[in-house]
């Protein structure tokens, strides 16, 4: 750990974190054509900003801690994210449901559940189209696809670290795989109040639209699951990452950055998962699944960015009073504090740098200079309630907008494209998150935190 | 077999139309209808990143694709040839497969039409996707090409593909298939050259009178198919080759300059089969300047 370079740290090095994650938020809203033709450019040139000016005014320093960032936290991050992505794209539901409120609540249960276990990416790619199918008969579908993001591609993934990408990457940082099980009572807290509410929605448009139209001859196909094999590489998934927070086999050195064996042994673990997934599943069950590797694509290029742009601004807050960002530090004090601005940060940044930010910042708080693994340690045993105030911020609030979380935008695309129509960046918002989301945060941060 | 409906996707590359020409005497041998497809590739409107789906840019794609049609399909008018336009937005290959089975098309037309690039191959990575997993007679059309011919490098316009086609006999259920669909080219087909080789193999497990009695009977064959495509009306003749198939099928084809090659489909869709592909179907397709016509 070099947290002497976060003392010395200017604030202007937060500027390209800023600027990437400013791109993100804003160009998709203003200028989307651009965005998707160049939005490696930007990732590129983001980058460029940060790692040229830092590696030749601090060499050796700086150039350790891009790589480190690249590889113990940015490589294990696309590695779990790709194979999440593939073995769940290898899963194919088929048959013919029909939308009814009972059953597109029981898709949101089981997309909740299944979130934390195949990540939100996973579960929410597996299920949007067979919920969309659904619903097609449907007139009034926006508010389904919404909850679908509330719940799929977001609260669901707050029980491990394979249900979402903050949650992994504290996991890489030291906290347990099983910790995140204390956010159970406040995971159950949102979702059984937003299916509740999902349902008495669901069930007075029902009820509006009245009888379903028929259908003449379509013929009904039976309800069943292609690609089921693949469970079985979710679980080894899910075995890889237990084993590599539990297991020690000592370190060894990639390009002078220890990393811990158990640790490469799980990745290269993930990325066998990925492979033999796809090759031991029928292409046409992937085609059906209309998967494409894009999103991962833009992922990957995306965070590259984001992890070496946001490497001076975890260093100041690791530096905690004696960096830059004291202000900061001091400012926010109570764990609702950081439940609040890690949420609200992370509704409007990508949720992921979001609470490595914020978990910096607790550990600058409370343990700086102290080493990350031992200082995450120490911040579970005596200051718990801060720890789960970020991740739950950090998970909960990734459904406040489409930019807080990665699957947000994919099933915002998909909806659109097999033509539900989806509200606005703002209409998102002021239409559902901030009257459905914001009180329900509120009551959790009177039940949990005050 | 009759081909009646053609399933004709386009990304409207240069020469496309004319290669939608060769087509039009189809309609003396039954063609009634022919559907125009455009696949717009989702990762152009779709996943924007951190977006959403850009629908205003699809509309846009969708409206340009129905009028470039438009005009395609003014000339089948003319002609009495019905048509319409499917647009879709996904994985090109998938999309046409899918497109194809839903519209219960008889003929699909792929491959590109102008290839005066140099290049090795006459067909492309999509194009070889598609004739691997097709379950209908796929033509891989090659309107304008460059090729090699003793050295010198020639460009060839393939005007009339279906005038006189070189068929490849293997004895097999898809090469009787496929003899089936010339056989439905009545009035559109002038004459085929009915081919048949020896391979390198045979020629040297066996003896000089075992090697006369195969070509003997091989005659006998091909004289049978003649015969039957007579009756048709149509005209035929018969051609033995022997060693390499590929390179006797392409010296063929240039000596009594045949205007499309049709032969059985033997690709097969597996893995890494755009390397590992060496199937007779796939490396005539490849290789030789012809139009393809692949039967299944």
């Amino acid at each position: 750990m070099h947290a002497d370079l976060g003392e010395i740290l200017p604030i202007w090095s937060t500027l390209p974190f800023v600027g990437m994650l400013l791109s993100i938020a804003l160009f998709p809203l203003f200028a989307p054509k651009f965005w998707h033709n160049h939005f490696g450019k930007t990732s590129v040139f983001w980058s460029l900003v940060a790692v040229v000016p830092f590696s030749i005014l601090y060499k050796g320093q700086a150039v350790h801690e891009f790589l480190h960032i690249v590889l113990a936290d940015y490589v294990p991050f696309v590695i779990l994210l790709s194979a999440l992505y593939t073995v769940s794209g290898n899963i194919l539901l088929r048959g013919t449901l029909v939308g009814t409120p009972v059953v597109n609540t029981v898709i949101l249960i089981i997309g909740t559940v299944l979130a934390s276990w195949m990540g939100t990416t996973g579960a929410a790619m597996l299920l949007i189209r067979p919920f969309l199918r659904a619903n097609s008969h449907r007139k009034n579908r926006t508010f389904m696809v919404v909850f679908f993001i509330f719940l799929v591609a977001n609260v669901g993934g707050s029980l491990t670290p394979l249900g979402d990408p903050p949650l992994f990457l504290g996991f890489l940082r030291g906290v347990p795989f099983f910790w995140t099980f204390e956010l159970l009572n406040q995971m159950v807290f949102v979702v059984v109040i937003l299916l509740v509410l999902y349902f008495i929605m669901d069930s007075y448009f029902y009820r509006k639209e009245g009888p379903r139209p028929q259908q003449g001859n379509t013929e009904k196909e039976p309800l069943g699951v292609d690609g089921i094999h693949n469970l079985l590489f979710l679980a080894g998934i899910v075995g890889a990452v237990l084993m590599s927070g539990v297991v020690h086999w000592g370190e060894l050195s990639i390009l002078g950055i220890h990393r811990a064996s158990a640790d490469v042994v799980r990745d290269v673990i993930l990325l066998l998962m990925a492979v033999l997934s796809f090759l031991t599943t029928k292409k046409e069950i992937r085609e059906d699944n209309e998967f494409t590797w894009f999103p991962m694509q833009e992922v990957a290029i995306l965070f590259i960015g984001i992890f070496l742009t946001m490497m001076p601004c975890l260093k100041i807050l690791q530096a905690g009073e004696k960096g830059e960002l004291a202000f900061l530090i001091r400012a926010v004090s109570e764990p609702f504090h950081y439940f609040w601005i890690t949420g609200i940060l992370s509704s409007f940044l990508d949720n992921a740098p979001t609470y490595l930010t914020f978990l910096s910042s607790l550990l600058g708080k409370f343990y700086p200079g102290v080493d990350a693994k031992e200082a995450v340690a120490l911040l579970i045993k005596e200051h718990n309630i801060y720890l789960k105030a970020i991740s739950a911020g950090a998970v909960f609030f990734g459904a406040n907008t489409y930019i807080g979380n990665a699957p947000n935008f994919m099933v915002r695309s998909i909806a659109e494209e097999t033509g539900t129509p989806m509200p606005s960046f703002f209409g998102y918002m002021i239409k559902y998150s901030i009257p459905l989301l914001i009180p329900v945060f509120a009551l959790i941060t009177i039940v949990f935190y005050l | 077999m009759t081909i009646e409906k053609i399933l004709f996707p386009s990304r409207f590359r240069e020469l496309a139309y004319e290669s939608l020409e060769t087509l039009f005497p189809l309609k003396n041998a039954g063609l009634k209808e022919v559907v125009f497809f455009h696949v717009i590739s989702r990762e152009d409107v779709g996943f924007v990143p951190f977006g959403g789906y850009l629908k205003e840019e699809e509309n846009k794609l969708r409206e340009e694709a129905v009028i470039r049609f438009a005009d395609w399909q003014n000339s089948l008018s003319e002609r009495g040839i019905e048509s319409k336009v499917i647009v879709h937005v996904g994985e090109t290959v998938h999309e046409i497969l899918k497109t194809a089975e839903a519209e219960k098309v008889d003929l699909l037309v792929i491959g590109r039409k102008k290839r005066v690039d140099g290049a090795s191959s006459f067909i492309g990575s999509y194009a070889h996707k598609i004739i691997t997993r097709s379950k209908i007679p796929t033509l891989v059309s090659k309107y304008m090409v460059q090729f090699k011919d003793q050295d010198a490098t020639l460009t060839k316009v393939n005007k009339a593909p279906f005038e006189m086609p070189l068929y490849a006999a293997d004895w097999t259920e898809r090469s009787g298939r496929a003899l089936d669909l010339i056989a439905s080219l009545r009035g559109v087909v002038r004459k085929v050259f009915l081919f048949f080789n020896i391979d390198e193999k045979t020629l040297e497990k066996s003896s000089e009178t075992e090697v006369e009695s195969l070509r003997a009977s091989i005659s006998e064959k091909l004289q049978d198919y003649r015969n039957r495509l007579k009756a048709g009306g149509i005209e035929a003749e018969s051609h033995i080759g022997a060693g390499g198939m590929l390179d006797e099928m392409i010296r063929i084809s240039r000596e009594r300059k045949a205007s499309m090659i049709i032969i059985g489909n033997t690709c097969k869709d597996r893995l890494l089969s755009n390397i590992l592909d060496r199937s007779l179907s796939y490396q005539v397709t490849k290789m030789s300047e012809l139009p393809t016509l692949l039967v299944p």
